[in-house]
């Protein structure tokens, strides 16, 4: 009650002013004024905030744990001038946004996420943009601000492009995986499976989006495709789908549900899995010696081979508006991001940098997952954008075409009604 | 407790309103000087006649109320009409280093204390009306010269005539805070935008009137919600229906096979079955969920005996594995029968109780008349049971309807619906009323509607109840034991 | 006669085995998973291939950032015991003021017991959330102990009906002798009643170990330390985790279910005397 109190008689003079707010547009031009300078700004400012302990809370994967209290304790030797009360929590990349928006107020100051959390984030007002945009921009890869920007304001700070699929192989059983029939037949010649998780919209679009198809979300938060129809390549969507049910219908072929891959590949009943980074280590004990990974293979739609799209996905520190400490939190928030630590974060946990110094290293470049899904990306990765009403209706028809179509619906009428679902406006 | 002689408990309450206000008046117009300031100050009354402490404590809570509303209370109650209008707005001071805020209406706080602070203003005026009562009928006897309590006295009172003031007030402010005001607040949000394109504090929302209650009940391209109700209404209710059946049947024979006369170490076997519900559900079931999966053990068990290759031939499975918790038929079935597991130790452990129980003479009759072991259940044991388990059932059935647990932990992440008019309004065939209420609250953010839904599990429930207490079990068995 | 008996005998006990054999297998399951040295989850055979105690070891003595046991089962426990002191005696007082004692407006409260428990309770979650960071009590144990036991009287029904079956002519007696309601309460009534207050004590005590729902939204700081065992654990099956802490979750849901069980075992005899109202002298 009191601070809010505080805040409105602090703020009731700047209301007027920004009320506004249509100042985001040219806010660049002044922030980089104010922050070219940054590191001694904040040497400037520090006298002034010296008195004061910034109190911040992190939250970090849970595999990230002790690697984020390094950084911190880095971050807060860098600045030896502020005394700082760090904290760091548990939020997993996957699930924050669920955590953040019960009660943003109560989230982390800093927080990592994954990058198809951004456009909730960005519409709860949770994420503080960007002042250093300059910075962040030129010292990543454009894939990944590409993803962190929406309606052209640049929102989070990358951390990691490794975030999407690709598939890895056995490269004693797959002789040519360059497309899925290749793969599927050596697979089934050596009584090996092939796996993908087809009930979830991340993983299945990448068939459409490989087709020249697009998601797009509009302003309501639902989600316009145009899977239905013709892409611009020229592909009927039917096709597509066609082709989804005949890859689901090889007797090599096995549909895992979203979530299990690790589990499933353990079993060593695989030769390929389509799958990402973080499975690594478990994809490379089961493979062994044949351990290989590369871009998505083609797949064969009316008579043509088609390649294989995917959700080109990032992780990001974000940096929580409602911060009562925000703009060491950005700072922080930099820090946990900049070239140094990405280096540190590949050589502890393997997490493919986003950053364009640290990717440029040869570990990074001879680590076999992130060759891959860097591959993957740079070939057809496809940033991601979709509504809240996308993932239940776009799992719903990946389901419907792991089990072969069970009903016989007619495929357009498939599409039509993924596509009616998914233009729901969010709720 | 004089009941109205109606008996119409509507009536009688509102007849007991009534009274209240006249009985006010009354004391508000034959009341003297003191029971007229109590007014004012609500201790007058009893300073007046030497109930010192009395009076001090009900004046201290007066001020404590008026204090609270003008300074808290009264700016949230004056914005319950619109649940505010000013938006969030947020500025980045790079000198400061901080957000400079608005003075921004969060909707959710406006209407929780707006509610809370109506209520205890309503409760506030009664108490005063009351106390205004409670002065008068003291004045009264004054008047007469009969004896006025000192504070201890009081206090005797209230430990003996009035013991069920201080054993209540407690529990029932505790009720009061955790239960009843959240729960008019979630009702209220039934009648609101409340979703995840309004949310505080980064937006407002406000009333819609019966907006959703209507969307509950429309299903068209864009909205499915009517087309889903209905669905999880009708899978909610076989369930419920299944669930309370199949496990009372089940521990009944559970338990009459456990204490059957031939049966040897009785302790070890009730103990078995006991083992199993140890441990918490949310372990049991999570295992249970890894153990039916499509790649799980299980089905590598099944596969190995070729039971899910007698399936295929069968034609009732159209994939390599048997879709135990993925498909809709399979996975009601593997639900319920998982319910069993875990229900039917609960129901042995009081249908032993229970039987225990039966006079044995009553057997004994019955067999020396020729009954077998079959008919004694059914003329015996069943009905003894009924009789005595039968407001256990009806509230087993409600449980039923809000069995969370159950269904969540089975299919939460594993089971994918292929409908997807159901998938477009977040439901599933083998959501519960409940399940389907917690996935809209929980990452969908959609709380109106969750709200709607909630009301309506109460309405399924209140029908039931009502029902059942009036139409199956007669009466009130509660002086029946003394 | 004798040997059809001894074939009933031998079919009893058959069944009864078979149907152990179904309701401790998922249990089996969990405890050699728990020894297993295979840190997932192994869904191609049931024994583990080999056996270590190195998931207790990790589990109690070792804490990483995912499994902090020992500081949850602490959290708990202290939560657990405040909850079950603070809703016991709410249960016993709401129930011997609804038994034992007759009002104005009794009926009428039991009436809106039974309604209030008809709606589903995660409805209010949310506002019960903002009521307590009103006071600032989320992320506190103390918050955790409020909202466990804070609407408890609710349950009352149960505890009333073991004091409705307690002969008023007890209690009559005690008047008589000058004992005032509270006297009679504490000294005659409450001694009375040791089952009930077994029943209830366990019962209350059970809820902290098995929410894994109230906690996550009411501990949301992200500080795994403060959590309880049921979210620390049901965290732990996080996809990116279950790769490496399925058979430790194991173990600590075996670790848990120790306590409980015993409980539960000690607990079996009252818990049919309060289900069925007291009427079962068994």
């Amino acid at each position: 009650m009191k601070k809010k109190v505080l805040c409105g008689f602090l703020a009731v003079a700047m209301t007027a002013a920004m009320v506004g707010c249509g100042s985001k547009a040219d806010a660049p031009a002044d922030d980089a004024a104010a922050t070219t300078d940054d590191a001694a700004a904040t040497e400037d400012e520090a006298p002034a905030a010296s008195g004061e302990t910034v109190a911040l809370t992190v939250w970090a994967a849970e595999e990230d744990q002790d690697l984020t209290a390094d950084l911190v304790e880095k971050f807060k030797a860098a600045n030896p001038d502020q005394t700082f009360d760090i904290q760091i929590g548990v939020e997993s990349e996957s699930k924050a946004k669920d955590d953040i928006l019960v009660d943003p107020t109560a989230a982390a100051d800093v927080f990592a996420f994954a990058s198809d959390q951004i456009v909730d984030l960005v519409n709860a007002k949770v994420l503080q943009p960007v002042q250093d945009t300059d910075t962040v921009t030129s010292e990543n890869i454009p894939g990944s601000i590409e993803a962190a920007t929406v309606d052209g304001t640049l929102y989070a700070y990358p951390f990691a492009a490794d975030n999407g699929y690709f598939m890895y192989y056995d490269s004693s059983v797959i002789t040519d995986p360059s497309n899925w029939d290749a793969i599927l037949a050596d697979a089934a010649a050596a009584g090996k499976k092939v796996g993908m998780t087809l009930a979830s919209g991340w993983y299945n679009a990448g068939f459409f989006y490989g087709a020249g198809f697009t998601t797009q979300l509009n302003e309501d938060g639902s989600t316009t495709m145009d899977w239905n129809g013709t892409s611009a390549d020229g592909i009927k969507g039917v096709d597509v789908v066609q082709a989804m049910l005949d890859i689901a219908a090889n007797p090599a072929f096995q549909a895992i549900a979203d979530g299990d891959l690790s589990n499933q590949i353990a079993t060593g009943e695989y030769a390929a899995i389509v799958d990402g980074t973080w499975d690594a280590g478990a994809v490379q004990t089961a493979f062994g010696d044949g351990y290989a990974a590369g871009a998505l293979p083609s797949f064969t739609c009316a008579g043509q081979q088609v390649p294989m799209g995917s959700a080109a996905g990032y992780k990001f520190v974000g940096v929580n508006a409602n911060s009562a400490q925000v703009g060491w939190a950005m700072e922080l928030a930099k820090y946990l991001t900049n070239a140094d630590s990405q280096i540190t974060r590949f050589a502890e946990r393997q997490i493919g940098p986003s950053n364009v110094t640290a990717a440029e290293s040869d570990d990074v470049k001879s680590n076999i997952a992130i060759a891959a899904v860097t591959a993957q990306n740079g070939a057809n990765g496809v940033v991601q954008l979709v509504g809240g009403n996308y993932w239940d209706p776009s799992a719903t028809f990946g389901e419907t075409i792991a089990q072969g179509n069970p009903d016989g619906t007619d495929l357009q009428e498939l599409l039509d009604n993924l596509v009616a679902a998914v233009a729901q406006p969010a709720q | 407790m004089s009941k109205p002689a109606s008996g119409n408990p509507v009536a009688g309450f509102f007849r007991a309103i009534g009274n209240f206000f006249k009985e006010f008046g009354s004391a508000v117009a034959k009341g003297d000087w003191g029971v007229k300031a109590s007014l004012l100050i609500s201790g007058m009354g009893w300073l007046k006649r030497g109930q010192i402490i009395k009076g001090i404590l009900v004046t201290l809570l007066e001020i404590g109320v008026i204090a609270y509303e003008l300074m808290i209370g009264f700016p949230y109650i004056a914005k319950l009409g619109t649940l505010g209008t000013v938006e969030q707005a947020m500025v980045y001071n790079p000198n400061t280093m901080k957000n400079e805020v608005n003075d921004y209406d969060h909707s959710l706080l406006i209407l929780l204390f707006g509610v809370i602070s109506l209520v205890t203003l309503l409760v506030a005026i009664v108490l005063w009306m009351a106390n205004i009562k409670a002065a008068y009928e003291l004045q009264k006897r004054a008047e007469a010269g009969k004896h006025i309590n000192n504070f201890k006295e009081d206090i005797s009172v209230m430990m003996n005539g009035k013991f069920h003031i201080t054993l209540l007030f407690l529990p029932i402010m505790g009720i009061i805070i955790f239960n009843i005001m959240p729960l008019i607040v979630m009702i209220a949000i039934a009648f609101t935008s409340y979703d995840q394109n309004h949310m505080p504090p980064a937006a407002l929302f406000t009333w819609v009137g019966f907006d959703n209650f209507k969307s509950l009940f429309t299903s068209n391209l864009t909205t499915t919600f009517g087309y889903s109700f209905w669905k999880v209404l009708g899978w909610t209710l076989i369930w419920a229906c299944l669930a309370t059946f199949t496990t009372y049947i089940g521990g009944i024979l559970l338990s009459l096979l456990i204490n059957h006369k031939l049966t040897r170490v009785k302790k070890f076997w009730r103990t078995a079955f006991v083992v199993a519900i140890a441990i918490p559900q949310f372990v049991t079931l999570l295992v249970m969920r890894s153990f039916f999966a499509n790649t799980g053990l299980m089905n590598k068990f099944c596969e190995a005996i070729g039971f899910t290759g007698l399936m295929q031939k069968l034609g009732w499975v159209s994939t390599n594995y048997i879709p135990f918790l993925t498909d809709p038929t399979w996975a009601k079935i593997t639900i319920i029968l998982i319910n069993i597991w875990v229900g039917v130790p609960y129901l042995m452990l009081i249908a032993t109780g229970v039987l225990m129980n039966i006079p044995e003479e009553l057997k004994e009759s019955a067999r020396i008349d020729g009954a077998n072991s079959a008919q004694i259940f059914r003329h015996i044991t069943m009905p003894y049971m009924l009789f005595i388990t039968g407001p256990y059932l009806v509230t087993q059935f409600t449980a039923n309807i809000n069995n969370f647990n159950v269904i969540y932990l089975l299919t939460n992440g594993v089971y994918v619906t292929t409908d997807q008019k159901l998938a477009a309004s977040n439901a599933k065939e083998v959501d519960l009323l409940v399940t389907w209420l917690y996935n809209l609250t929980s990452g969908q953010y959609n709380y109106k509607m969750a709200a709607v839904i909630g009301i309506m599990v109460f309405i399924v429930c209140a029908l039931f109840t009502l029902i059942a207490f009036n139409y199956l079990i007669k009466g009130d068995k509660e002086e029946a034991f003394r | 006669m004798k040997a059809k008996n001894r074939a009933t005998a031998v079919l009893i006990h058959f069944i009864l085995a078979v149907l152990a054999v179904i309701w401790l297998i998922p249990i089996v399951w969990l405890l050699v998973t728990s020894f297993s040295a295979y840190k997932g989850m192994n869904t191609s055979r049931f024994f583990p291939e080999t056996w270590t105690l190195w998931n207790y070891k990790m589990m109690l003595f070792e804490p990483d950032t995912v499994a902090q046991f020992g500081a949850w089962f602490k959290n708990t426990l202290v939560i657990a015991i405040f909850t079950c002191l603070i809703s016991t005696s709410f249960v016993l007082m709401t129930s011997y003021a609804i038994s034992c004692m007759r009002f104005k407006g009794r009926k009428a409260l039991m009436n809106i017991a039974v309604m209030l428990q008809l709606f589903p309770g995660f409805l209010s979650m949310i506002a019960i959330y903002f009521i307590l960071k009103s006071v600032n009590l989320t992320n506190s144990h103390l918050g955790m102990i409020l909202v466990y036991s804070g609407g408890s009287a609710l349950g009352y029904l149960v505890a009333k009906g073991f004091f409705d079956t307690i002969p008023t002519s007890l209690r009559e007696a005690a008047y008589l002798e000058g004992a005032s309601e509270a006297k009679t309460f504490i000294t005659i009534v409450l001694p009375l009643s040791k089952p009930i207050i077994v029943y209830t004590v366990i019962s209350s005590f059970l809820v902290p170990w098995t929410d894994f729902i109230f906690a996550k939204i009411m501990l949301n700081s992200g500080v795994s330390e403060n959590w309880t065992v049921a979210i620390g654990l049901y965290n732990m099956l996080n996809r990116n985790l279950l790769p490496n802490y399925f058979s430790r979750f194991c173990a600590g849901g075996i670790l848990v279910g120790i306590p409980i069980g015993i409980l539960f075992i000690i607990m079996q005899k009252f818990y049919v005397e309060g289900i069925t109202g007291g009427s079962v002298k068994g």
